[in-house]
This record gives C-alpha cells, structure tokens and sequence, in this order.
C-alpha cells in the first residue's frame, strides 16, 4: 500500500490544526453549532457510507439506529441515572443487536426491494416509540434534566465541548473506514456491492460480510443519536425517528462520492453549509423559495458530478501538490 | 485415478420447464471435461446446481468425496470449485489487480501476500500489461482472462468454465485453446461448457451432450461426433463435413 505522501501529511496536519482550534477562535455560538451540525452529519455519513457506499446496499432507514441509540441512552439516564457516556455504548449495542433481525429481513432483497425494506423497518420502529407512552413518554417526548456543567453526564455549558465529541466520534468512523477501506473487508465490501454472484463465486459470504459491515454501520450511527439527544436536550419520536436523517445519510455520501472515505465529509460541508446560507438569505421572502433553491444546486451537483464531489476535491488537490493523477 | 466430480441423477425444474432431468455424469481428477448441447439444454443449469447457486429438486453432487448440494456459492468455492460465468462479471469498479485479489484473499486474508499471489495468477493470464486498469475498461477477451485469473487466485482443484470462448475471434479462439491447455498442465480438473467445436476436440478428454435437459450421450471426442443422436440434435449433419465451426450462438 502506498504510503501517505509529504503533502498529504502536511495538509492533513493543518486540517486537523484548525479544526482544534476552531472553537477557540470562532466565538459566535451561531457558527458553532452549524460546525456542529456539520460534523455529526459527516459521522452519520461516514457510518452509513461504509455499507451504503462501499457495498451499495442503499440503506434508507439508518435513522432507526440513530432512534435506538438516543433513546437506550435517554431511557438509561431518566431511568437509572446511568451517564450517557456509557449510554452511547449501550445504544450501540441496542443498534448491533436490533440490526440482526432487520438485517436478516431486509437483506433478503436486493435493490429498490432492500431501500423499501429498510425505510418500513424505521417507520415501524417510531410507531412503537409513538405509542407505547408506558415505555417512553410515547408522542410528547422528554426534555433532559438540565445539570449544568457536568462533563460525565455528557453536559456541558460550553458549545466547544460538543464539537469536540462530534469532532472525536468523526475521526472514530474515518479511522475505522480507513482501515477497513485497506483490508480485505474493503476489497469484499465493494466486490458485493458490484456484483453480489461474482463476489459468492470466489469465496465471498456475502450475507455474513453484509451483516458485519450493518453491525458497524448500527453502531456508529446509534452513536450519533445519543449526542444529538444530549446537545438539543430533548427526544422524542419525531425527532429521533426523523426520516429526514435517513435522507441526509445517504444524500451527503451520494452528493460528496459513494464509497470514499472523505466523500461523506465534503457532501456534508457542502449541503449544510449551502442549507444555511440560504436560509439566512432567502427565509425571510416568500415560504419555501430557500428549499427550492437548494434542491436546483442539489439537482445541478448530482448532473454535474454523478460520482460525487470527491473527484473534483481529487483534481484539485492533485494540481496543488503537482503530481500526476494516480489511478484510483 | 480418483473420481473428482461426481454427479448424480441431478434434476431440477422451474415451474413446467424440466431445466435438468436425471443428469448423472463424473469427472476424473486432472481431466478435461466438455459439457455440450443447444441453447437451453441445461448446461448453465447444472454449474449452477454443482456450484450452489441453485438448489437441486433431487440428485447429489460432491467433489473430491464432500457432498456439495445444500452448499451456499462461497462454501462450494472453499472446498476448492472455482467457476467463471456465461456472461463475464467483473468488478468493474476495481483495478484488474485489486478484482483478482479479492479472489485470493480467501486463503490467505494479508493485503501483501494477496497481491503477490494476484499478480501471479494475473500474469498466469496473460493480463499483466492491464493490472492497474479498471474492470469495466477492459475487451471480451480481457475480461475473460480477468474471469480466470480471479478464479485462480482462490487455489482451486476444479475449475468450472462457462462458455469462455463465446464471442471471441479465431485467434483469440486459439489463445484461449492454449490458456485453457495450461491450467490443465498446471493440474487442475477442468469441466468447460463450450459451442466452438474445434476448442473442445483441441482441450476435452471426454464429453458429455445434452438436450433439453437430458444427457444423450457421452465419451471420447472422435466417437461422440460421429454419434447420430448428438448430429440430430446439437452438430447437425453439416459437421462431418467441415467440423470448424461455432455451433448455435453466443
């Protein structure tokens, strides 16, 4: 495997530079909380990517992860008063262990079969959370008792810590997909999302390889599910069940570049960042003009660049450095 | 010598269409096998029921003495059955090297040791000149190598080929005759599904014909041509004539 170059080392270094360093010098909480944003939809992609992207399977309903991961850690915290630092663990289990069955169900089809699969297993997932009330305060939802500044219960006065945690849990998932990216896992990962025979006929157990790779993508995406419960101290099925976060899953890895490892990223900074600015511009005029725009520079992106935006990131950065393109 | 393929009465049937009926056939290790017939006769059919793709409705298959049916694709390939397909499959995504080494990392799960034996088979196949080229960019004959190469980065004992020669010209014809001729030196059991009679007379030790489902006939070259049953069915009374010829369609 090819080393990482000079410049490779020294950009990365930057980036991760001023990205610590970022709180401490941007001091609008405004800012703040859509690097926040930012970051948490890159880890959520970056999870979802490794089994949507590497191995295709277009997954749209990674939000019931997200769902089951807010809420084993809310109900642990209201509950048994037990810290959500350990709650995003046990959520990640909760996910691991719910991936199974749904995993077993869903990856019966392929295709648009599998994508159905998985958007009803996310719908029937919130029903539950919507109407058994007994079990988790049904539609109302919950607000988190606020503690103040308390860092073992992953509360904080301060924005800079969450970014720090999102920060944190997207360098977890880069790391995790780089290696996994480098191993055989990777090369097995994209020979089923190629072609799922040919991959079965040169020894590939595609439904084990495709259970493992849901197993991680579950878990990391329950991850992210407790942290947005515990930033916005508040869950209840609509919000954590949210269809929304299924899309932006799938739509920030597709817009960046399917199956790379910063693709997700790039999709991300992108969308939010474009998201944001017009709603400051154009949300004030008439209703809806702001989503309109918005889904044209989507639509523009995805015509232009069908592979993603990592290409154009690629090209880029290649003329910068002055190499010659290496092939993919 | 031992028995490397054994099949028996394999039969199965989608909806009223008997694909396979009481087909029982073996191989012999280090043996080239040819599996002839029409369009339709059920030769996919059966390295599909032999390589787990499809589950048979009755009959055994086992190789190398481990019985194969209830098997799943992936389970069949470890036990040492390597097959290509009809219609080439690559991924066309990836890098000639990196398809191939996706083969090889079922013995051996190290990136290194992977792409060392990769390039082995990749140079095996004649297809070095196109390690680093993407799958999909490759030509028939090309991805054919491919085909071959990844199946024998997974070490097999018995390599099932699929009408490999379909579609390629006279000289590509032979340089396929003589890959082929190769993996058999190299000791493999060879069982080739195949319309271009003149490469099946070049490599097969033994022949099995079959139509619409049923084995007609069976044995050396020179006695299953001049068989009447195998002209009437699949050769045609053209072929005693001039037995060049590539017999039905791709």
């Amino acid at each position: 495997m090819r080393a990482l170059g000079g410049w490779t080392r020294a950009l990365l270094g930057l980036l991760v530079a001023i990205l610590l360093t970022l709180p401490v010098v941007v001091k609008s909480s405004f800012a703040i909380d859509i690097c926040i944003r930012i970051l948490m939809f890159s880890f959520i992609g970056v999870a979802w990517n490794l089994m949507g992207g590497y191995a295709k399977q277009l997954s749209l309903g990674h939000v019931a992860f997200f769902g089951l991961g807010a809420y084993t850690s809310t109900l642990l915290q209201i509950d048994a008063g037990i810290s959500p630092w350990i709650g995003m663990l046990a959520g990640g289990v909760v996910a691991v262990i719910a991936s199974l069955p749904i995993g077993w169900l869903c990856f019966r089809l392929r295709g648009p079969y599998f994508t159905i699969a998985t958007i009803a297993t996310a719908q029937v997932l919130m029903l539950i959370f919507l109407k058994f009330r007994d079990f988790a305060w049904g539609a109302e939802g919950t607000t988190i008792p606020n503690l103040g500044n308390a860092p073992l219960m992953m509360q904080f006065e301060s924005k800079a810590a969450y970014y720090y945690i999102a920060l944190g849990l997207l360098a977890i998932a880069l790391a995790i997909t780089y290696r996994i990216e480098r191993s055989w896992l990777g090369y097995y990962l994209v020979a089923i999302g190629e072609d799922e025979d040919a991959a079965e006929a040169i020894g590939v157990n595609a439904p084990r390889v495709k259970r493992d790779i849901y197993m991680i993508s579950a878990f990391l995406t329950a991850m992210a599910g407790t942290f947005y419960t515990q930033y916005i101290y508040f869950i209840d099925p609509a919000t954590a069940f949210n269809f929304s976060i299924s899309i932006e899953a799938a739509l920030v890895s597709i817009v960046g570049g399917i199956g790379t490892l910063w693709g997700p990223v790039i999709g991300t900074v992108l969308l939010e960042t474009t998201s944001t600015l017009l709603q400051s511009w154009l949300g004030s005029s008439t209703g809806g003009v702001q989503l309109t725009v918005y889904s044209l520079i989507l639509m523009t992106v995805i015509l232009w660049r069908p592979t993603g935006l990592i290409g154009v990131a690629t090209e880029a950065y290649q003329r910068l450095v002055r190499r010659k393109p290496v092939q993919a | 010598m031992a028995e490397a393929l054994v099949v028996r009465n394999l039969s199965k049937r989608f909806g009223g269409l008997r694909a396979v009926q009481d087909v029982s056939f073996s191989v012999k290790e280090n043996e080239t096998m040819a599996l002839i017939g029409p369009n339709g006769a059920g030769k996919t059919t059966s390295f599909n029921l032999i390589t787990g793709y499809y589950r048979p409705d009755s009959g055994s298959v086992s190789a190398f003495g481990r019985e194969l049916v209830g098997l799943r694709p992936h389970s069949v390939c470890a036990l040492g059955l390597a097959r290509t397909f009809q219609v080439a499959k690559p991924f066309g995504a990836m890098t000639v090297l990196a398809n191939v080494m996706t083969g090889a990392f079922l013995r051996d799960k190290h990136v290194d040791t992977a792409a060392a034996k990769a390039r082995e088979a990749i140079d095996f196949v004649g297809l070095s000149a196109k390690i680093d080229s993407p799958a999909r960019d490759l030509t028939t004959i090309d991805q054919r190598r491919l085909e071959m190469a990844r199946a024998l980065a997974t070490e097999p004992r018995l390599l099932l080929l699929d009408e490999v020669m379909a579609g390629l010209n006279p000289s590509e014809i032979d340089q396929a005759v003589a890959l082929v001729e190769k993996l058999s030196q190299r000791g493999l059991t060879i069982v080739i599904v195949e319309h271009v009679m003149r490469a099946i007379m070049a490599v097969a030790r033994h022949i099995v014909v079959l139509d619409h489902g049923q084995k007609i006939a069976e044995g050396a070259p020179k006695d299953i041509v001049s068989n009447p049953d195998v002209i009437r069915a699949y050769l045609g009374s053209g072929y005693a004539q001039s037995p060049t010829t590539e017999i039905g369609s791709a």
